[in-house]
């Protein structure tokens, strides 16, 4: 077999001429998929007005406490050492650590009234994630898969879908296509690494050794039709897609001034929302960024003296920026944690973990801001009213982002499920 | 930061201007200048770290397969495939086929020694007439160093391991203890029931990490322990009767009881954290000097570490266990006195008269008690056939659906008959026509079962591919192991209780030099490669940071049991497009780089390169398309170069047929 000559590099060109004439079976497939698949969803044209284009989903990973943030109990001693100060709400209170965001509080959603089913990290986050419990017999998509499954792709070079930070127990693209999985981002001062190409290696060799590859793999894949292969293959060619764009400069922070990285805070969150802020720039849809340790069972008060307060000066500066730039009207953004913490403080002065009730916040497109919805009771123990279940918080992201909630989408085990697990959007935080 | 190779010099005798041809190298890769000056001869030097160069034979001795029991071993391979063939008949399926040697090579080098094979051991092997070479290299590959490092990576996974599961724990010797128990083949129970009641500190009786993993969380450490072990889930019940399964908050309670004397911490005089309560204790009394001493109270990191470090103590007192006070059903109050019960079965009578932490771990690694069995042979055999009889193998109940029943029972059965010997129940599987059989590509999340007609095909975990570019790419991927008890204890050990802060001073002086964690990381830098320290994955820091191939191939930060994935995502495939790792087999000095250079011809050569990546020689397909690459490229050796970096970019690569 004679390989064709690729005299000039133009990404597209080349793969079109591969697929055609030498790639395997699967790979010309994934090459349909790119917008053209008979058997892809339709896509929805760019959002109704109103509704969110991209998602920034702040993941506080290890459960954080509610009393000590978003619902703080000065009055009784489950209340701990955590004051309230007064935000720009009247009568919307904030733990004392959040400084910031209580100028902000125009702007935020207070969930106070969520609740879970289970106590166990791994569990709980799988359910804030995707709506749905972790079972063995299926892998369900966060919700990030969801959105770049049912959106158009703004930026042609860069996937849709990234997660900063810890990608460990994240469920990425479940039973959707690998395409749709979120690029994990381990470092955001690092970014995404090995996009160039070695300098000896010029393009036309890196394609030559690329067709070859190819080559020398064909029997293997046509005897081995795979999901797990074909995950890999559709992947190549977003790798591909990437490698050499000069979108990647999305990912070089050193672009921002020394000004916006310290506001936003030199520390792995306040740079995880930053790059998260210059992602959504360039059009990508949904960027979860995860940051831990927040399962503080042990010495609360030193813990996160210092985590509040990276809390506090990335998700203001976030929201700033965000408003600056006129992103905040397209850019839902939330802050979700998979379960509270309790409101006694144990014996190593932390606090254990307490699904009954915990917080959360919503801002930005879709969403009406300044208002505290549902409430804990008077020690932060359980739900007062407006009950808001994991189910109902995930239909509401997806309602603010123009997403469809309705349909039932069938997996490939012929099970039925809903982008937002059937919850009930909750109508007064939707603008 | 952007992965470069900084000068185009350095690639001076890479597989670019490989001297294959006692061509002389150029100085600008790939640039014909004629009429340049001829530069003078030089070998080319090579950028890995020097150690990486040559073989070196690791200082280990395994424990090796008891070599007479061959035909015992034979023989239960033989029913255990009886039984599986029967169900298969039962059910209208047909096993696959016995696969080729080439096949049965790789993936027996690959899921006994963690790697795929030198080319030496591939030639050795495929060109054995012996009627026993399968058998034969199975024992050797179980008795062999590699089996250790393999199976501490299994171990890694399920136990967690981590060298600092909570702040200032230094838990690096357990580490190395669980390897170590690997390499002497430590009877299955005895070592659990060790792990389960060892006292005293890390560096003192290593064993006691297990019960410090889980340190302050006394309730998940029953929970995991179960889970581990007993393959059951009972965590749920830990706040509430369990939704699914038969397990009751007070049976969860009533197991925990059993552990609810273990102290984790000693230091000495009361170990309240936070606020020192009451009278002070030794570990907060020196902090106070230190924090007196040093400007602003701020202590150095290593002093405080060490003076933490050994706080960590594991004892048994005598304690009993309540019910919380928001227990909700009636079946007692909130807060009454939990009596120590087994979850199924009891206690072993010989084990009436220990503590209670001793009754628990008698319990649970009974020969009587079958859940104990079947979960190791579960977990074994999911790790070498794709799956579990009963998958999830940590999600056993009562109407759980297992595949192959007699089958099961067989191996565990095996387990118990031969001292709960984990090499010889190996041994047995790998012997078996099952293991033997071609893969199937089978999807655990299609709904059907499956019933073993062969392996399922599966993606290498990340450390087999780590390992295995590591054998292609040096001749020594073994320059180091793990630091051990005996190696913290001298750098690390403090007597609170009659330390002074002189005293602690001096001990974290000589902690800061060899173990802490900054040092440690330096010291191993010296058998790194552009930044990656070059050894096999069971010697490495655990965790280790997210950004490193092994973590972006999915091992996972070690937070939750058997925590690693092997899911595609980008990074990975830039980092073997594009990344250091798969470029350092092309340097000079890589092991396949000599193996090459030794070639008699440029057939022989293609030939050993597919052997070497692949393990197997190259199709008639695969050889026209070498040769077509020969004559495009400019020298032969560009086209080694490209050869080699293509099938390590294939997922016959990747992927364990």
């Amino acid at each position: 077999m004679t390989t064709p000559e690729i005299s000039c590099f133009q990404r597209r060109q080349f793969m079109a001429t591969a697929a055609s004439s030498l790639l395997g079976v699967s790979f010309a497939n994934i090459l349909m998929q790119d917008g053209f698949a008979a058997d892809a969803p339709a896509k929805l044209p760019v959002a109704a007005p109103g509704k969110a284009q991209h998602i920034i989903y702040l993941f506080m990973s290890g459960a954080m406490s509610h009393i000590d943030t978003f619902d703080p109990k000065p009055d009784v001693p489950e209340g701990g050492e955590t004051k309230a100060i007064q935000t720009r709400v009247p009568g919307m209170m904030f733990g004392e650590k959040l400084p910031k965001l209580s100028m902000l509080a125009g702007a935020l959603a207070v969930v106070r009234s969520l609740t879970t089913e289970t106590g166990d990290h791994t569990q709980a986050q799988y359910l804030m994630r995707t709506a749905y419990k972790q079972i063995n017999s299926i892998r369900h998509p966060g919700m990030g898969a969801w959105m770049v499954n049912q959106t158009d792709r703004i930026n042609r070079d860069l996937p849709g879908n990234f997660l900063i930070g810890n990608v460990d127990r994240h469920p990425g693209a479940g039973f959707l296509h690998a395409s749709l999985s979120p690029v994990p981002i381990a470092n955001a001062d690092v970014g995404l690494e090995n996009t160039e190409l070695p300098k000896y290696l010029d393009e036309k060799l890196f394609n030559r050794r690329l067709v070859l590859a190819n080559q020398f793999d064909r029997r293997f894949q046509t005897k081995h039709p795979n999901l797990e292969i074909d995950a890999y293959n559709q992947l190549y060619v977003e790798a591909k897609r990437l490698m050499g764009s000069d979108k990647l400069e999305v990912f070089d922070l050193t672009q921002e001034t020394e000004e916006i990285r310290e506001a936003y805070g030199k520390n792995s969150f306040g740079q995880g929302c930053l790059l998260a802020r210059r992602l959504v720039e360039q059009g990508i849809r949904y960027v979860e960024v995860s940051y831990g340790s927040w399962d503080m069972h042990q010495d609360l008060y030193a813990a996160l003296e210092e985590k509040a307060g990276f809390l506090d000066n990335a998700l203001s500066s976030l929201l700033r920026d965000l408003k600056a730039k006129g992103l905040l009207e397209k850019t839902l953004v939330v802050l979700a944690t998979e379960f509270g913490r309790s409101p006694e403080i144990n014996a190593n002065a932390g606090r254990d973990h307490h699904p009954g009730v915990f917080s959360g916040l919503l801002a930005g497109a879709g969403i009406r801001g300044g208002q505290v919805y549902g409430a804990s009771d008077d020690r932060g123990f359980s739900v007062d009213s407006d009950a808001v279940s994991i189910e109902d918080f995930n239909s509401t992201i997806a309602t603010a982002a123009g997403l469809d909630i309705k349909t039932e989408f069938i997996a490939p085990n012929g099970r039925p499920f809903k982008v937002g697990g059937g919850g009930d959007p909750v109508r007064e935080l939707l603008a | 930061m952007k992965s470069r190779f900084s000068l185009a010099l350095l690639i001076i005798g890479c597989f670019i201007c490989a001297p294959v041809f006692g061509q002389k190298p150029n100085t600008a890769a790939g640039s014909k200048r004629p009429g340049a000056a001829k530069t003078k001869l030089k070998p080319p030097t090579s950028r890995l770290p020097e150690v990486s160069l040559s073989k070196q034979p690791v200082d280990m001795v395994v424990a090796p397969v008891i070599a007479s029991r061959r035909d015992e071993v034979s023989v239960a391979a033989n029913e255990l495939d009886r039984q599986i063939e029967a169900k298969l008949t039962e059910l209208k399926q047909k096993p696959n086929a016995i696969v080729t040697d080439e096949v049965f090579l790789r993936r027996t080098y690959l899921q006994v020694a963690g790697r795929i094979p030198t080319l030496a051991e591939a030639e050795l092997f495929l060109e054995s007439k012996s009627n026993d070479r399968r058998q034969d290299l199975i024992d050797q590959l179980l008795s062999s160093p590699d089996y250790v490092s393999n199976m501490y990576n299994f171990w890694a996974d399920t136990l967690r391991l981590v060298q600092s599961p909570t702040n200032n724990m230094v838990a690096d010797p357990y580490l190395a203890y669980v390897k170590d128990s690997i390499r002497e083949n430590k009877q299955y129970d005895q070592w659990v029931y060790e792990m389960l009641t060892a006292d005293g500190k890390l560096w003192e009786n290593p064993a006691v990490g297990f019960q410090l993993r889980d340190d302050g969380m006394p309730l998940p450490y029953i929970d995991n322990t179960v889970r581990v072990f007993l393959g059951t889930q009972i965590g749920c019940a830990q706040c509430h009767n369990h939704p699914f399964d038969k397990w009751t908050q007070h049976q969860f309670y009533e197991l925990a009881a059993f552990t609810t004397g273990t102290k984790t911490r000693n230091l000495s005089g009361g170990m309240e954290m936070g606020k020192a309560k009451g009278k002070a204790n030794s570990y907060r009394s020196l902090m106070t000097q230190a924090e007196a001493k040093y400007p602003n109270g701020k202590v150095p990191g290593h002093l405080r570490r060490v003076a933490l470090a050994n706080s960590y103590s594991v004892f048994e007192t005598k304690a009993s266990l309540r019910l919380p006070h928001d227990y909700a059903y009636t079946d007692a109050s909130p807060k009454a006195l939990v009596e120590p019960t087994v979850l199924w079965g009891q206690v072993p009578k010989s084990a009436l008269n220990k503590t209670p932490r001793e009754q628990f771990a008698a319990w649970l690694t009974s020969s009587a008690n079958d859940r104990f069995k079947h979960t190791i042979v579960n977990r074994l055999w999911k790790r070498l056939l794709g799956a579990g009889f009963i998958d999830p193998i940590d999600d056993m109940r009562e109407d759980s659906f297992c595949v192959n029943q007699a089958a099961m029972k067989l191996l565990g059965d095996e387990l118990v008959r031969n001292d709960f010997n984990l090499k010889e129940l190996m041994r047995t599987i790998l012997y078996s026509k099952t293991f033997q059989r071609e893969a199937t590509d089978y999807d655990v999340t299609s709904g059907d079962a499956y019933y073993f007609p062969g392996p399922i095909l599966k993606r290498m975990t990340s450390e087999q591919v780590w390992d295995s570019i590591l054998t292609l790419a040096v001749q020594n991927p073994w320059p180091f192991q793990r630091p051990d008890a005996k190696d913290f204890a001298p750098n690390i050990d403090v007597d609170l209780s009659i330390a002074t802060l002189e005293s602690l001073e001096a001990v974290a002086a000589k902690y800061e030099a060899t173990y802490f964690q900054r040092s440690y990381n330096k010291t191993i830098q010296k058998f790194a490669y552009q930044g990656n320290v070059l050894c096999r994955a069971s010697e490495l820091p655990s965790p280790l940071p997210a950004g490193h191939f092994l973590r972006q191939f999915g091992q996972g930060d070690r937070e939750t049991i058997n925590g690693q994935a092997a899911t595609a995502t980008v990074p990975q495939i830039l980092a073997m497009l594009n990344g250091p790792i798969t470029h350092v087999m092309l340097e000079t000095g890589s092991a396949i780089y000599d193996n090459v250079v030794e070639a008699a011809n440029a057939k022989d050569a293609m030939d050993l390169i597919f052997i070497s990546v692949l393990t197997r020689k190259p199709t008639a397909d695969d050889r026209r398309v070498a040769v077509s690459e020969m004559s495009r490229a400019e020298r032969p050796g560009i086209a080694y170069g490209n050869v080699i970096w293509a099938l390590l970019n294939t997922k016959e690569f990747l992927f364990i047929q």
